[in-house]
């Protein structure tokens, strides 16, 4: 299975709303799991959720922040 | 945890008798030798993972297994050991690490077999102590269980991922897998081994019970990955049931002078 951009949403205390804090690259998503846990390490989260970034239809802006399509993406 | 247990809860080795005691500290040791090799094995990939990614995860969980052995070697001092002394003196003959990991991992299939089935089974054994009579080991069971999860997500995840990629992948883990499989195995011991222990309330699992855990956890994501679970002979004719090993001679040096810190000595502190 090919790697895909899986966007990284956490957040420290249910009070709060999740934010975007960063993407990984994996081939599937129980890995995406695992590396963003390993790499947004930096807290103490109470709620971390991945989803893929193709999942995300942009409203706005065709070249919303996160949805950028690589070169790379583009040719597979 | 039962009403029963928690009225038997112990908080100090004065209250367990002479037997089950030292099993219990000979228990503990070999998770935390174990623990403390398997971190340096793991950290050996820091830097040469497929991907950036897994070299992150090496790294946090490299860091993992060398806190969950801190923690567990501390808790030896209320067994009358010195801390210090073992962490930082004991020659390699003296380790009570799984044989599964004496070597290092030379390839990317010994990290992923290290990682989905030797950390498994750390885990397993670890998983029958969460219920236990001794009161400072229970707690701090919980919080290394809870990292695991992931440990064992990654090693899942890569077995799936390589068995899946090619048949040269499949069959190189398939090598590592049988390679490491009788000493992974045969360290839960005898079928009866840890009958004291299980009997008294301190662990909830003997030798045989641990090793059914083990490939019933295993077994399904060995066969998704186009894998098949090994079936070794069971020998435990030279196995010494305080270390939980067969083979004398411990590790290679150069793991254990790294998990002794012997570059580090003059940062030691009292």
């Amino acid at each position: 299975m090919p790697d895909k951009v899986y966007i990284v949403f956490a957040r420290k205390a249910r009070a709060e709303p999740l934010r975007h804090v960063g993407s990984v690259h994996a081939s599937d998503p129980e890995l995406a799991t695992v590396y963003a846990w390993k790499t947004y390490d930096e807290e103490r989260w109470f709620e971390m959720a991945v989803a893929p970034r193709d999942a995300f239809y942009p409203v706005n802006r065709a070249e919303a922040p996160f949805n950028i399509v690589t070169a790379q993406a583009a040719e597979a | 945890m039962s009403q029963a247990g928690l009225a038997a809860a112990i908080t100090t080795v004065d209250e367990i008798a002479p037997e089950p005691r030292q099993a219990l500290r000979n228990l503990i040791l070999a998770l935390a030798d174990s623990k403390r090799i398997l971190g340096i094995r793991y950290a050996d990939w820091v830097l040469g993972a497929p991907e950036l990614e897994a070299s992150i995860a090496a790294s946090s969980i490299a860091q993992d297994e060398w806190g969950h052995s801190r923690i567990l070697y501390a808790l030896l001092k209320d067994f009358g050991d010195e801390p210090d002394q073992i962490e930082h003196e004991r020659e390699p003959s003296a380790y009570y690490s799984i044989e599964a990991l004496d070597e290092s991992l030379a390839t990317w299939p010994d990290f992923v077999v290290a990682n989905a089935i030797t950390d498994t089974a750390l885990t397993i054994q670890l998983e029958a102590l969460s219920e236990s009579r001794y009161a400072p080991l229970r707690q701090r069971v919980k919080k290394q269980l809870d990292e695991e999860r992931f440990h064992f997500g990654h090693g899942r995840a890569w077995l799936r991922k390589m068995g899946q990629a090619s048949d040269a992948a499949r069959a190189s883990l398939q090598a590592a897998l049988a390679a490491r499989w009788p000493a992974i195995v045969s360290w839960f011991g005898p079928d009866d081994h840890g009958a004291l222990l299980s009997e008294a309330g301190f662990s909830d699992a003997t030798g045989g019970e641990a090793r059914a855990r083990l490939v019933d956890r295993v077994a399904p994501i060995i066969e998704a990955s186009g894998l098949e679970v090994p079936t070794p002979n069971l020998d435990f004719s030279g196995w010494d049931p305080s270390s939980r090993r067969s083979r004398r001679g411990g590790p290679d040096s150069d793991a254990i002078a790294r998990a002794r810190g012997d570059r580090n000595r003059t940062f030691l502190m009292d």
